[in-house]
Parts: structure tokens; sequence; C-alpha cells
């Protein structure tokens, strides 16, 4: 890799950052409109087959003509999809209402915090350990540089994403705190208690992978995990990735752990009184953050850019075409089968009580972690 | 021992998410067949409802084979009628021993849909047909009889004239 002057380096890195942001404001939308279909399926429903409109006019055009699309198999599946553009022009034009008494600059910034965090998180994400194509030599100063698959390679780069993704909990918290009322101060609290619990085993079943492989370099570690295990490294990255993706679903907020945001008995949790776009980055930070951790598990347990999950790649010679080394491919695909997963367990689990969220935590994830990582370590001194 | 496997390996939740997982693989394989939908819900103003065989809809008159209005006259159904929404005058037609109706009009708006002018007609000679989409935007259409083209006793009431629904096209 050759060394990049320091304008080089800025046009690349933002070239990068606009990559990952088209993919999030992809990904996303697709992400709610699934949530929607998926939830619909599992509950032998349909879900979204037609935006709200009128008979005439445009949306009732819209509505008709994917009708009519819908009796070609394949697009009958898709139908409804305008509803994730009218998802988001609803939240763009909705009125922005701040209330009186609450503390008009954290309320303004608790979205944005909690966004961002989840955003940066990606600039330590690495899609593919490698060049995805080489700028042409006629593009004017980036020619012939690489397009890499990573915005940055640095060095501790778990304990980054550690680090931004806990921060994102501000957001949640002050955005409750500032709402100057009781429901939202209560869904704050909770996320406060919630967060603060999983985080640990969260971090703990990520040492998992960190101890097998012996780096914080998030390549290093994709490609260690992956490909260079013992048969012994596999049964303790299956427990640590249920044991992460568990704790996934409590840091993101999602069904089964939904205290922060329990519709049943707190209005709406920690967004109750915002509305309009402000929401609109409540909500596309817990989405965001659904992806981080989807990516962040497949990259660590799932193998990441390589086909086979667990540490299992390591039996698979690396000359073999296409399933022997990286491909961006593998790695996408798993991201979104784990999103899928989200949206299945949501349609599944039934919630879970307040103290029975506490005790899953303390009593058995901790525990459980423990022995897995003790186990890791005693398989690392065995590697060695 | 086994308590603690059993607290430890989640069979419970590996079993519900096989359960839903099975609902979705089917529904997603025939959600976009019209022949065999294994869904609950129906896509009701594009695809046509389907209603249960004894669905209470609007009253209609029926016909015999040789095209003569099977009613009689009885006017068991104007008695019986618990909101008085019938109201029949009979007359009489060369080559035909009963009675016919000369007019046999019926008040939608106030009707109630509760089949007694039907259980009690002995000639079967009315029904409820299984038509539900019965809106209209004056009160006039709601008056129905056996004179006029757009709705009468004898035929369906127009459909897409009022509702979003295709099912007159399909």
């Amino acid at each position: 890799m050759q060394t990049m002057t320091l304008s080089q380096t800025c046009v690349m890195a933002i070239l990068q950052a606009i990559a990952v942001v088209i993919f999030i404001f992809i990904v996303v939308p697709l992400t709610t409109f699934a949530e929607r279909k998926v939830l619909g399926y599992l509950q032998d429903r349909l879900g979204a087959t037609r935006i709200a409109g009128s008979r005439n006019g445009l949306t009732g055009f819209l509505n008709r003509g994917m009708w009519k699309m819908g009796k070609v198999p394949f697009l009958s599946i898709v139908r409804g999809l305008p509803m994730f553009i009218g998802d988001i022009i609803k939240l763009l034009v909705k009125e922005d209402i701040i209330p009186d008494k609450a503390d008009r600059a954290i309320f303004i910034i608790a979205p944005a915090l909690s966004m961002v965090a989840s955003v940066v998180v990606f600039a330590a994400i690495s899609f593919y350990p490698g060049a995805l194509f080489t700028f042409p030599r006629c593009v004017p100063v980036i020619g012939g540089l690489p397009f890499t698959g990573f915005i940055t390679n640095m060095n501790v780069g778990l304990l980054f994403i550690l680090g931004i993704a806990s921060v994102g909990v501000y957001g949640i918290v002050l955005g409750a705190w500032s709402s100057n009322s009781k429901f939202p101060l209560l869904g704050g609290l909770r996320s406060a208690a919630q967060i603060v619990s999983y985080e640990v085993p969260l971090t703990l079943s990520l040492m998992v992978p960190v101890v097998l492989s012996g780096s914080l370099n998030f390549n290093e570690m994709t490609r260690m995990v992956a490909t260079q295990m013992p048969i012994w490294a596999v049964p303790l990255l299956f427990v640590g990735f249920f044991v992460y993706f568990t704790c996934g679903f409590a840091e993101t907020n999602r069904m089964p752990f939904d205290m922060p945001e329990a519709e049943n008995e707190l209005v709406a949790g920690f967004h109750t009184e915002y509305s309009g776009m402000k929401f609109g980055f409540f909500y596309l930070a817990e989405y965001i953050n659904m992806i981080v951790v989807a990516a962040l598990a497949s990259a660590f347990f799932l193998g990441g850019p390589f086909l086979l999950p667990f540490g299992l790649q390591s039996f698979v010679p690396a000359t073999w075409p296409l399933i022997g080394g990286p491909n961006v491919i593998w790695f996408l695909l798993k991201i979104f089968f784990l999103l899928f997963t989200f949206i299945w367990v949501r349609g599944t689990i039934p919630r879970y009580r307040y103290d029975q969220i506490m005790a899953i935590a303390w009593k058995y994830l901790i525990p459980f972690t423990l022995v897995d990582v003790a186990l890791a370590a005693v398989v690392r001194f065995t590697m060695a | 021992m086994t308590n603690f496997l059993k607290t430890l390996i989640p069979q419970d939740i590996a079993k519900g998410l096989y359960l839903t997982g099975q609902h979705f693989m089917r529904v997603f394989r025939t959600a976009n067949r019209r022949k065999v939908p294994l869904h609950v819900v129906s896509e009701y103003p594009e695809v046509p409802a389907k209603v249960q065989p004894r669905f209470r809809g609007r009253l209609t008159l029926l016909k015999d084979e040789q095209g003569e209005i099977k009613c009689v006259c009885c006017l068991a159904c104007e008695k019986i009628c618990p909101t008085q929404v019938i109201t029949i005058e009979s007359g009489k037609k060369e080559g035909r021993k009963t009675k016919i109706p000369l007019r046999y009009d019926f008040e939608m708006e106030r009707c109630i849909f509760c089949e007694f002018c039907v259980e009690s007609c002995g000639f079967d000679s009315i029904i409820l047909n299984h038509q539900f989409e019965l809106a209209a935007y004056n009160r006039e259409d709601f008056s129905i009889g056996m004179l006029g083209t757009s709705q009468n006793m004898f035929e369906l009431t127009p459909v897409g004239r009022y509702s979003y629904s295709d099912s007159d096209k399909d």
C-alpha cells in the first residue's frame, strides 16, 4: 500500500464515509420495510401491501400499479415498497414540538447524540480486509489508489467501537430526562439500568474472540477468528455468539428487552415527548445500532467476509475459489440474515418482565461468559 | 442437572422460533398466489372479499326459470318486518293464477338486515344476497324498487360507482 498525501487521505476518507452513509440510508429504510413485511408473514398476515391514499391521484395510481405488478410472483413480495419512502416523508413533514417545560438545549442535542454515536462506530468496522476496487488513473486526486473496505484500520478498533457505542445510551437518558415528563424519565431510568447490566456480558462475550485472536484490530481479529482456530474454539465461539447476540438485543432496545420504550406501560418510553425528525433520529439510531450489532456479530463470530462461521473456515483451504478467500458479499449476507433474525425474534418471543431482564443479565449471562472466556484462554494457551 | 441444562439451553425459544419460521416460510411462499392463500387476511379493495355463506346482504327479489317474479304478494314479509321497510302493492296479470307485485318498495336506509322477511317467505321468492358495499351518496339511492335501472330489486347494487373495489371489473 503506497503512502498517501494528506489531501489524498482526506478525499478518500470522505468518499468512504459517504459510501457508509449511503449504505446506512439504503439498509435502514429497507429494514423498517422488512420489519413490517416479516412481522406480517410471521403472524400469517401480509404486512405492508399499499400506501394510504385515495382511489385517484398518485398514491391510488401507485397502489393499483403495484397490485397489478404483484400478479408477477416476485414483485408481490415487494408490493408496498413505496411505504418506506412514505415513512421518511411523514417523519420529515411532521410538526416538531418541543414541550414548554423541557430543557431546550439538551432536548435538541439528545437525538443527535444517539444518532452520531451509532453512526461513528462505522469508522472502525471493516467490511472487507483489502481493496474493494482501485480508482483509475484518470480520476484527479485519488487516481490509482485503492478503495478499501474499511475507513480506518486502527489497532484498537474494538475498544473504539465499544467506547463509542456505549455513548449512545447518553442520548436516550438525556432525552428522557430533558423531556420533563414522568414516562420518558421512567423509560430513561430503565434504559440506564438495562444498558449498565448488559454492557458487562456484551463486552465479556467479545473478549472470547479477542482472547482467541490476541488482537484488538478489526481486520486482524476477523481473519484470525475465521481462519486460524483449532477445533476446540468452535463451541466457545458458538456460545459467545449467542450471548453476544442476546446482549445485542438488549443494547438496541429490541423487542424481548424493550424496557426503555415499553409501549404497554410507558406510552412510548424515552421518546414520548419527541416528534417529527427528532423522533426520526432516535428511530434511525435504533436501526443503525441493529446494523452495528449485526455487523460485529457476523465479523467476530460468524467469520465476517469469510464464508463459514465459528472458525470453521480454518478447515477450508484458502486456495479454493470463492469460498476460500474473503468476499464482501458473505459479510453483507450475514448482516442481512442477522437483521432478519432481529425481526424474527421480535415476532416470536414475548417481552420479559423487568426483574427477569436483570436476572438474565446478572445470574446467567455474566457467569456463562466468564466461563466461556476462561475456556477461551485455555484454548489460546494450547494454540501458542 | 437436567434442570440446570434446561436453564442453559434455551430450547423453548428455539421451538418458538421454529414455529414462527414455519409460518413465515408458508406465507412467504404462497403470498403471491391467489389460489392458495395461507394468510388469514385479505387484500380487500383490490381482491374481492369472500363472505360467509350465511352472510346477510341486500334484499333481492327472485325470478323463476321463465323470468316470472316468484313473489305472490302474501305480504308476510311486509307484516313481519320490524322496521317496516317493505311496501308491496299487489295486482293481477293475464295468465297467472296468483297475484303479482306491481310495486315492491324497499327502503334500505332503515333496514336492519335481520333476514326475518326471508324466513317468513313461504315461496322462497326473496333472498338476502352477499353484497355488503351498499354505500351511496344520495338518500334516493336507498329507495329500491322494481322500477328504475341503477338500483332495483332484481339486480346487484352497482359497486364500482361508490366503492374503492375493483371487484366489478375482475
